[in-house]
C-alpha cells in the first residue's frame, strides 16, 4: 500500500508516517498542504492519500477541496480525510464532493493501527468509510421528522454498517446475518429512502448520504 | 373729561411695538431699570408743579386741620410719584398720567376750603373727578385697553357726577353748602328742599355706582389669569378699600349736618386712598420680583434639561398654562424642512397659531434658533420678563443639546468599546481553539501515533496490555480535548456559519431539536453571540424544561438577526436566572434585545434580536 500524506502539523505528519511505515505501508509523498501533495504525486500517484481538513493557506476546508481535485486528476486514488473535528457537516461535504472511495475518520484513529490500515485499504478499494463516532451519534440521536425514522431497528443497523463502508458480505458477518437477508434489508432501505432499485453501487452511497443529510449539518 | 387731558404722545420708539404682539422680536430694555436712570425734566417739572399746586390749594386747611392737609398732600404726591414711575412701564402711559392727574385732582377737591372765587363751586361739582380718573387706572392697569362695559361705566359715572352735582349747585347757594357768601356761586334757582332732595339722590346714586365699581373690580380679579392676576391683586384690593372708604365717607357726610365739615372721615379716606398708589407700586415691584424669579428658572431648567422641562418651567414662571415650546431641531428632522431659517419658521408657526398668540424664537448664545415659544399675548405687557425667560431658556436648551450630544457621543464610544470587547473576546476564543488544535491536540495525536507505531513492532503481551490501557486513556483525553476546543469556539461556526454550527449542537442534545436557519453569513461577533446564546438557551431546555422537543429558528430580517428558541416543556422559566442574565449581557453588548415568554405549562420561547448591519 503506497500512501501520500497532506498534513500541516509537522510533528503529527512525521509521526503518522512512522505509524504507517510500521504498519506495512509505504509513504511515497508527504506535504504540509494539498497543493504540494498534488504536485508530488503528479507522476506517481499512490494507492491512497491521507488528508487533513484544515490546512494552509486559508485553514478552512482545504482537505475537501484537495479531495475533489485529487479525484478529478487521479480517480483511482482512495481518499481518507483524517480530521480533528467530529462533525457530520464536514463528512457530508466530503461525500458530496467525492461520492466513493472516500473516508472521514477522526485523527484519534492513530491509536488503532489496524482500523487506520483497514480504512486505507477500503477507500483504495472504492468503499466509503465514516468514523464510528459520527455514525453512532447520528443513529443515537432522537430526531424528528427524518427519513431515518422510517427504518426499523434492523434496517438501521444495516445502514450503519453500510455507512462505515462494509459490503453486504461484511455486514452479514458483522450482524450474523445471511447475505440474502442483508440483501433484503438493503433493498428495503433503498425503497424506504426512495432510491432506484437497480443502481446498487451508487445507491449505497446515496443511502449513506441520505443518512448523513437527514441527520446532518447540510440540512 | 379729565381723561382727555392725559398726554397721549408715546415719545420713544421702544414703546411702539409693545402694545402690539406682532412686533415681538424687537429687543427691549427692561423698564424696571428706572432705578438706575437719571430723573428726566418732565418728571422733575411735574413733581414740582403738582407739589406746589397740592400745597397751595390746601390753603387754610394747613392751619385749621393740619392733619388732614398733611394726609391730603402725602396721598396726592404719592399718586403723582407713582404715576411718574409707572411712566417707565411699557404700554402704561395713560394709566401713569391718570395717576398723576388723580393725585392733583385729589388735592383740588379740597380747594373749597380756600373759601373764595370759584373754588367752593369747583369743589362741589368736580370733587369726584379724582375718583373717576382713579377708577380708570384701576380698571385698565395693566391691560392694553378698557373693556366696553368698563368704558360705559366710567362715562356713566363721570356724566352723572357732573350733571348731578351741577344740579345741586344751581339749586343752592354757597351758604347752604357751608361756604362763605363771598365765594362765586351760580345760584340760578335756589330752593332748599329741591337742593336737599337732589343732593340725597346724587349721594345715593354715587353710592350705588361705588357698589358697581366693587362688582367691576371683583369681576376683573376673577377674570384675570396668569401674570396679570399676580400683578393686579394688590391693586384691586386697594381699590376695593378705597371704594369702601369713599362710601363710608359719603355716608358720614349724609348722616352729619351738611354744614359740619367731616374732617375725620376725610382723614380716614385720605389714608385709605394712600393704599391705591402704594398698591400700584407694589404691583410694579411685583413684576420686578417675577423677573427675579427668572433666575430661579435657570436652576429649574438646568435640573430638567429638555424641551419638556423648559416648557414646564416657562409655564410656571410666566404663569401661562397655555404656553408651548416647539423644538426646532426636532421639527427640522420631522418635516424635512431643514432649510427653513429661524425667522421663516417663526413666521410659519405664527401663521398657524389661532388668534394673536405671542410667538418668539429661543436662540442660543450664538443666535442660532433652537426652539419657538408660543404664549399668551398678554405676556407682551411683561416684555422684559418674557424676554429674560426666553433668553434663560435658550441657555438651558443649548446646554441640554450640548449635554445630549456629549451623552450620544459617550454612548457611541461605550457601544463601540463594548463591541470591541466582544470582538476581542471572540478573537481570544478563536486563538485558544486554534492553539489547542494546532498545539496540544496535534502533539498528543503525534504521541499516540508514535506509541501505536512502537506497539506494531512488539509481540510482548505485557507491553501490548500496557499499550491497550494507554490507548483507551489516550482516546478519552483526545475526545475531551476535542470537546474542549469545540466548546471554546466551534470551528464549524467560522467555517460554515451559524446554521451548520447549530445543527451540530442539535445533534449532541438528548432531545429532538429542529433547526431552521435561513440566515446568510453575518458578522462573526453576531454569529458567535447568537450561537452561544442558543447553546445557553438549549442547555436550559435540557436542564429545566422537561421538554419532548425544541426548535431553533434563525432569520435575518432587515438589519436584524432574529432568533427564537422554543420548547414544549413546562414553561415558567425564571426571568431572573443567571442563564438569562448571561444572555442579556452577551446580547446587550451588541445592542441587541432578548425576551423570554414562559407561561406555566405552555413551553418557553426565548426571542433574540441582534443588529447585524
Amino acid at each position: 500500500m503506497r500512501v501520500g500524506i497532506a498534513e500541516d502539523s509537522g510533528i503529527f505528519r512525521s509521526s503518522l508516517a512512522m505509524l504507517l511505515e510500521a504498519s506495512g505501508a509505504e509513504v511515497t509523498a508527504s506535504a504540509a498542504d494539498g497543493a504540494r501533495l498534488l504536485a508530488m504525486i503528479r507522476t506517481h500517484p499512490p494507492d491512497a492519500v491521507i488528508l487533513d481538513i484544515r490546512m494552509p493557506p486559508s485553514f478552512t476546508d482545504e482537505g475537501i477541496q484537495t479531495a475533489a481535485e485529487l479525484r478529478r486528476l487521479h480517480p483511482a486514488v482512495g481518499i481518507l480525510v483524517l480530521s480533528t473535528y467530529a462533525q457530520t457537516g464536514y463528512a457530508s461535504q466530503l461525500l458530496e464532493a467525492v461520492p466513493s472511495g472516500v473516508g472521514y475518520l477522526l485523527k484519534d484513529k492513530v491509536t488503532d493501527a489496524d482500523a487506520l490500515m483497514d480504512g486505507l485499504n477500503r477507500v483504495a478499494a472504492g468503499e466509503i468509510v465514516i468514523d464510528q463516532t459520527l455514525v453512532r451519534r447520528l443513529l443515537e440521536r432522537n430526531r424528528t421528522p427524518s427519513l431515518i425514522t422510517l427504518l426499523n431497528e434492523r434496517e438501521r443497523a444495516v445502514l450503519k454498517e453500510m455507512a462505515e463502508g462494509r459490503s453486504n458480505l461484511g455486514i452479514g458477518q458483522e450482524l450474523f446475518l445471511s447475505p440474502r437477508t442483508v440483501e433484503a434489508h438493503v433493498t428495503s432501505i433503498f425503497a424506504k429512502l426512495g432510491l432506484n432499485q437497480t443502481d446498487t453501487d451508487n445507491n449505497r452511497v446515496r443511502a449513506v448520504l441520505t443518512f448523513l443529510r437527514s441527520a446532518g449539518a447540510a440540512g | 373729561m379729565g381723561i382727555a387731558l392725559v398726554p397721549l404722545a408715546e415719545p420713544s420708539s421702544r414703546q411702539a411695538g409693545l402694545a402690539r404682539s406682532g412686533e415681538t422680536a424687537r429687543p427691549h430694555p427692561g423698564w424696571l431699570s428706572w432705578r438706575r436712570r437719571k430723573p428726566d425734566l418732565v418728571t422733575a417739572a411735574v413733581l414740582v408743579a403738582s407739589g406746589c399746586v397740592c400745597t397751595l390749594v390746601q390753603g387754610p386747611t394747613w392751619s385749621q386741620a393740619t392733619l388732614l392737609a398733611v394726609v391730603n398732600l402725602t396721598t396726592s404726591m404719592t399718586f403723582v410719584g407713582t404715576g411718574l414711575m409707572l411712566r417707565r412701564q411699557p404700554g402704561q402711559q395713560r394709566v401713569a398720567w391718570a395717576l398723576v392727574l388723580a393725585g392733583i385732582l385729589r388735592s383740588l377737591d379740597f380747594a373749597d376750603a380756600l373759601g373764595w372765587g370759584p373754588w367752593p363751586f369747583y369743589g362741589l361739582v368736580f370733587g369726584g373727578m379724582d375718583r373717576l380718573v382713579g377708577a380708570y387706572a384701576l380698571l385698565r392697569y395693566p391691560g392694553p385697553a378698557l373693556q366696553r362695559h368698563q368704558r360705559v361705566y366710567l362715562i356713566v359715572l363721570g356724566g352723572f357726577m357732573l350733571v348731578g352735582r351741577t344740579l345741586i349747585a344751581v339749586t343752592s347757594t354757597a351758604a347752604w353748602n357751608g361756604d362763605p357768601a363771598s365765594a362765586w356761586w351760580p345760584a340760578l334757582w335756589p330752593h332748599l328742599g329741591l337742593s336737599q332732595t337732589i343732593s340725597d339722590v346724587v349721594n345715593l346714586v354715587e353710592g350705588l355706582l361705588g357698589g358697581a365699581m366693587v362688582v367691576l373690580l371683583v369681576l376683573r380679579l376673577v377674570r384675570t389669569k396668569g401674570l396679570d392676576r399676580v400683578v393686579i391683586t394688590p391693586i384691586i384690593v386697594a381699590g376695593l378699600a378705597a371704594v369702601a372708604a369713599a362710601t363710608v365717607s359719603a355716608v358720614a357726610q349724609m348722616l352729619t349736618s351738611i354744614s359740619t365739615s367731616p374732617n375725620d372721615a376725610y382723614v380716614v379716606e385720605g389714608i385709605v386712598d394712600l393704599a391705591l398708589p402704594l398698591a400700584f407700586l407694589v404691583a410694579a415691584i411685583q413684576s420686578g420680583l417675577l423677573l427675579r424669579n427668572i433666575a430661579g428658572l435657570t436652576a429649574q431648567v438646568s435640573a430638567d434639561t429638555n424641551v419638556d422641562g423648559v416648557r414646564f418651567a416657562l409655564r410656571t414662571a410666566l404663569r401661562d398654562p397655555t404656553l408651548e415650546v416647539l423644538d426646532l431641531s426636532a421639527r427640522k428632522a420631522d418635516s424635512g424642512s431643514a432649510g427653513l431659517g429661524g425667522e421663516e419658521a417663526v413666521a410659519a408657526i405664527a401663521q398657524a397659531q389661532p388668534g394673536d398668540r405671542l410667538v418668539e424664537l429661543i436662540r442660543t448664545e450664538g443666535g442660532t434658533p433652537i426652539a419657538v415659544v408660543i404664549a399668551d399675548p398678554g405676556l407682551a405687557r411683561y416684555r422684559g420678563l418674557f424676554d429674560a425667560a426666553v433668553q434663560t431658556s435658550g441657555l438651558a436648551l443649548q446646554n441640554a443639546q450640548l449635554q445630549a450630544r456629549a451623552a450620544r457621543a459617550e454612548l457611541g464610544q461605550v457601544r463601540a468599546s463594548r463591541a470591541r470587547l466582544v470582538e476581542a473576546g471572540l478573537a481570544e476564543r478563536r486563538r485558544l481553539e486554534r492553539d489547542l488544535h494546532d498545539g496540544a491536540q496535534q502533539h498528543l495525536l503525534a504521541l499516540a501515533a508514535q506509541l501505536t507505531a512502537a506497539m506494531t513492532r512488539t509481540r510482548d503481551p505485557a507491553a501490548i496490555a500496557a499499550f491497550e490501557q494507554a490507548r483507551s486513556q489516550l482516546g478519552g483525553v483526545l475526545a475531551e480535548l476535542r470537546n474542549l476546543a469545540h466548546g471554546i469556539h466551534p470551528a464549524v461556526l467560522a467555517h460554515s456559519g451559524l446554521a451548520a454550527a447549530l445543527e451540530e449542537v442539535a445533534e449532541r442534545l438528548p432531545l429532538p431539536v429542529r433547526v431552521t436557519a435561513e440566515a446568510p453569513r453575518v458578522a462573526p461577533a453576531v454569529e458567535a453571540t447568537a450561537y452561544f446564546v442558543a447553546c445557553e438557551a438549549l442547555a436550559n431546555v435540557v436542564k429545566h424544561a422537561q421538554a419532548s422537543s425544541a426548535a431553533v429558528d434563525v432569520r435575518v430580517a432587515g438589519s436584524w438577526l432574529e432568533m427564537e428558541i422554543s420548547d414544549d416543556g413546562v414553561g415558567n422559566a425564571g426571568a431572573g436566572g443567571q442563564g438569562l442574565a448571561n444572555m442579556r449581557d452577551r446580547i446587550g453588548a451588541l445592542d441587541g434585545e432578548v425576551a423570554v415568554d414562559s407561561p406555566a405549562g405552555q413551553g418557553t420561547r426565548v426571542l433574540v434580536r441582534i443588529p447585524c448591519a
